[in-house]
């Protein structure tokens, strides 16, 4: 039967996109949302301009608007392009362009972000469209224009059988049912999703985002790489380069409990300084101290204020902030299921620390409000952290647990319905795992 | 959370010159603080904490060092912490006069002349901080103050002398701050 094919779930993030089949334990392909085309539009700036990459303007010197304008391209050159790890490595040489379709979360530039879907189908999953389901994700808050475009694309160039589209979070909030300690599978919690470029506090309640609550960060991963690469720096290590500074706070990296007692813990165990081998391409090997940047890298999460001087709200009180200004009934569901997902929140004790420092807070809240009523006994609210081991890919993972149920396919959008009705279609879609599924 | 306070801002009954508390110093050298026993011997100072009758501010600011420099802010919650932040300078002043290439001999005779030189004390023209701390209230004050601040100086600077070069001849790199 046709109808017994995976569906294919596609993640695509600002920095990664993830593409796999539903029922799968990781994705297949996890590579940059990356595009490189013929004629090098936006060029070296693409990656840092934040603009939508725009045809050329015509030239007045070599022949008038017809010359260089995209629309007259569209002969082979519309198919002269790479995307994931191929393009990084084409516009690296002449004559191709680097663009990121996504930006934000949001997809900005639809022409590449269709061709960037239509190789990742067909050179990468190698599937044909209309045999498989797809579940897509989306960001919080994207506009439902958005959505349309989307089905649009899936429907009308692919024509793919069927259509989902989820909110990330509420992905994430799936994902986090594979921890032990989430006992019932509510799809109410508040995701803290740190990745390369920013961190987001985002409350779900019952499947749906609290949207006016979101809160982010902007501090991710790529600035804990630059604390690491300036503390490198300021010691005068023999290779301070960015991606040494990435290898050392992936691998060595962890969160202590407080800042003070860990250099003491470092002064009295000279064992905890490490290491670091770097081989450089040429074959040559330079070896790099590891030292306080261990702990004090992810730290610049519960203080700011050591690495920016703009930003200087600590992460646990962004998320107790969040939860307060959510719905009252609400917030204690929020406190009880309090989700990581996204690769900077892979260090080891982050959970642990998060939970500490929100618990303290809440604690101290209700003290005060004990001592303010003259006698009343709260009843103690229950603060919990989840951490998982699909926090990388928390989103796609939701994607797929949620794709390979039974009941997947009568959540999606066909594409008859989207015939019968059209893009306005996927502004509505049945809430996936929700109450009432089971 | 913000930067570390000292945690001697509790400590009742300290004499305080102008807003600068005099606190207790575990020190050999002859001035106007109240002297704290000293190590029994045995321990190192690494391994004392606040709960110890022979921990002093100073054990505090080698410690707190590497931490509060971080910060960029720093709310002064009493005469305690203005002690801790004057340490915490001197220490940074003194490891700037350090080289990497300097013997343990050579250092300390840095080390030393940085904290027997001529200093401004809270209240003189020269001095950084005056928003901060107040002017001592006459002469005398201004004279015990400035003695205490020498002994704050010198010992700090033997501690931390010792601290780095605790293991060889060469300032070790594990604690280049």
């Amino acid at each position: 039967m046709a109808n017994q094919t995976p569906a294919v779930v596609m993640d695509n993030g600002t920095g990664f996109s993830k593409l796999g089949f539903a029922g799968n334990d990781s994705p297949s392909f996890v590579f940059p949302t990356a595009i490189a085309t013929k004629g090098g539009v936006g060029g070296a700036g693409g990656s840092g301009s934040g603009r939508p990459a725009v045809a050329n303007k015509p030239s007045f010197l070599t022949g008038g608007a017809g010359g260089s304008n995209l629309s007259a391209k569209r002969g082979t050159e519309d198919l002269d392009f790479f995307i994931g790890d191929e393009a990084l490595t084409a516009a690296t040489g002449p004559g191709y362009g680097i663009h990121y379709p996504v930006r934000h979360g949001q997809v900005e530039n639809w022409d590449h972000m269709e061709r960037f879907w239509s190789n990742s189908i067909f050179k990468y999953l190698r599937v044909e469209p209309e045999d498989h389901y797809f579940l897509l994700t989306e960001p919080p808050l994207n506009p439902p224009e958005n959505r349309e475009n989307t089905a649009e694309i899936m429907f009308e160039s692919f024509n793919c059988a069927g259509l989902y589209i989820a909110v990330q979070a509420v992905l994430a909030l799936a994902a986090s049912w594979t921890s032990s300690k989430v006992s019932d599978r509510s799809l109410t919690g508040i995701v803290v999703d740190s990745g390369d470029g920013v961190t987001h506090v985002i409350p779900v309640a019952e499947g749906y985002v609290i949207g006016s609550s979101i809160k982010s960060i902007p501090i991710a991963g790529r600035d804990i790489t630059y604390f690491v690469q300036s503390l490198l720096r300021d010691r005068g290590e023999p290779d301070s380069s960015l991606k040494t500074a990435e290898r050392v706070k992936e691998e060595y990296c962890y969160v202590c409990p407080d800042m003070v007692k860990e250099f003491a813990k470092f002064d009295k165990e000279p064992n905890r300084f490490l290491k670091h081998t770097v081989t450089q391409p040429n074959g040559k090997t330079s070896t790099v101290d590891v030292g306080y940047e261990r702990f004090l890298a992810p730290e610049i999460f519960f203080n700011p204020e050591i690495w920016s001087s703009d930003f200087l709200t600590p992460l646990p009180t962004v998320v107790d902030g969040v939860i307060q200004q959510s719905p009252i009934d609400v917030r204690r569901g929020l406190y009880k299921n309090i989700v990581l997902s996204g690769g900077s929140t892979l260090y080891r004790d982050f959970g642990r620390r998060l939970q500490r420092d929100i618990k303290h807070m809440v604690d101290d809240r209700i003290r005060a409000s004990e001592a303010r009523s003259g006698g009343a006994r709260s009843g103690g609210l229950e603060v919990q952290v989840i951490s998982h081991k699909r926090q990388r890919h928390g989103p796609w993972f939701g994607g797929s647990l949620l794709g390979q149920t039974p009941e997947f396919r009568s959540y999606c959008h066909t594409k008859a319905e989207y015939d019968e009705i059209g893009p306005s279609i996927v502004r509505r879609f049945a809430l996936l795992g929700g109450p009432g599924s089971t | 959370m913000p930067a570390y306070h000292s945690i001697f801002l509790n400590d009742q009954d300290v004499r305080v010159l102008g807003n600068f508390a005099l606190l207790p110093l575990r020190t050999r050298t002859r001035g106007p603080a109240y002297t704290l026993p000293p190590l029994p011997s045995g321990t190192s100072e690494l391994d004392i904490d606040g709960n110890d009758e022979s921990y002093d501010p100073l054990d505090e600011i080698l410690s707190l060092f590497r931490a509060n420099t971080f910060f960029r802010n720093f709310e002064i919650k009493g005469p305690a912490d203005r002690l801790l932040i004057y340490g915490i300078l001197f220490v940074s002043e003194c490891l700037g006069k350090v080289k990497a290439t300097m013997g343990r001999k050579e250092a300390e005779k840095a080390l030393l002349n940085t904290a027997l030189d001529q200093f401004a004390i809270p209240g003189d023209a020269s001095f950084p901080l005056n928003q901060a701390f107040e002017a001592p209230r006459d002469r005398q004050d201004a004279e015990t103050l400035r003695q205490y601040l020498s002994q704050v100086r010198q010992e700090l600077a033997m501690r931390l002398l010792a601290r780095i070069y605790a293991d060889g001849p060469m300032p070790s790199k594990a604690s280049q701050f």
